[in-house]
């Protein structure tokens, strides 16, 4: 009688002898979210497929054996595969950006923005939300610097004051290395003075 | 039997490359759990829990019941079925430096990936690692599933 921790052995013996390994893998590609499709390659030291359609798939036995010819499983399959994955996926973290109109005022049309941040902002129970300054390129960059941080900071204090917790808020700032719009220097850029919001 | 169980281990040691010293570089978060979901740092389990922090380098895994989903820095959402192990083995997102990379590793279990922003500006700098073959992505929603033996 060969007990079954044996046969595991053996088994595990074998694969790691001739060099293959792994778990059996199943690799399938889904629609993103605004619906288009992607690509991915699958490929180990037996071969590489590539897939392109939606809800198709490959396997791979082991790292030795060629990921198979991919095959359309279909999205009711796929769902009922991961349907724990698919049921916690988070929402996808929203940005916002607010626009200044010189120094740290913001534009009117931005300042209507915050109630929707802080709605955004509770509706996902966010305690992680990142307020990135920039500016545009009038000006030495130690002076861009300070004003993308300061922009950043009175973005932090307005959402604080309108509910969210200053402590759920990281500010950062990049000065004019980050433009929207590419410019040359010291170019006067409306949609490059800006603070971006993210809300996970 | 003994040489052959040294054997065994050393080539499991090898093979999963033991823990990531010195990682310490914000990755995302846990977003949302269920049930239970440990993460592995230094040697040392924690339980996770809603925005609990996740570094490079960590292991997470969840139990029986458990299953959990990620949000990481560049908008990549992981999110893992019960019997789940995986890690972030290495994440880097600095538009500014050109810095961009992400590699992510499924032990075992059931993972959907929907990429993020390192896959936009970085088409070849995201990768899936699985014990039997890695994957490539160009900006896009991945399934994946990984059996336990």
């Amino acid at each position: 009688m060969v007990s079954p921790s044996r046969i595991a052995v053996l088994i595990l013996l074998i694969s790691l002898v001739c060099g293959c390994s792994g778990r059996k893998t199943l690799v399938a590609l889904a629609p993103d979210p605004d619906g288009k499709t992607g690509s991915i390659v699958i490929g180990n030291d037996a071969g590489l497929v590539n897939i392109n359609a939606p809800y198709h798939a490959t396997t791979v036995a082991h790292t030795g054996a060629q990921p198979t010819t991919p095959e359309n499983l279909g999205k009711q399959n796929l769902d009922r595969i991961f349907a724990e994955a698919l049921s916690i996926q988070p929402k996808r973290p929203i940005h916002f950006l607010l626009y200044f109109k010189k120094d740290t005022i913001l534009t009117s049309d931005s300042e209507k923005l915050l109630p929707d941040i802080i709605a955004a902002i509770r509706e996902r129970n966010s305690i992680d939300i990142s307020v990135i300054g920039h500016t545009d390129t009038v000006g030495s960059m130690e002076y861009n610097t300070e004003l993308s941080s300061n922009r950043a900071l009175v973005i932090k204090n307005a959402l604080a004051r309108a509910g969210a917790e200053a402590e759920s808020i990281r500010t950062t700032s990049h000065g004019k290395e980050n433009l929207l719009i590419q410019t040359g220097d010291n170019v006067n850029e409306p949609r490059n003075r800006r603070v971006e919001v993210v809300i996970r | 039997m003994r040489f052959l169980c040294l054997l065994l281990f050393f080539s499991v040691l090898a093979k999963t490359g033991g823990p990531a010293y010195g990682a310490a570089e914000h990755v995302g978060i846990v977003k949302s759990v269920v049930a239970v979901v440990t993460i592995e740092r230094s040697g040392v389990s924690l339980n996770a829990e809603p925005n609990i922090k996740v570094l490079e380098g960590d292991v997470i895994q969840s139990g029986s019941t458990g299953k959990a989903g990620l949000i990481l820095d560049d908008d990549t959402i992981i999110s893992m079925g019960s019997n789940s192990r995986i890690t972030i083995k290495k994440f880097m997102f600095q538009p500014n430096e050109k810095k961009l990379s992400l590699i992510a590793k499924i032990f075992h279990g059931t993972v959907s990936f929907l990429s993020g922003q390192i896959a936009k500006l970085a088409p070849n700098m995201v990768t899936i690692e699985t014990p039997a073959a890695t994957i490539g992505l160009r900006g896009t929603h991945v399934l994946v599933q990984v059996d336990r033996e």
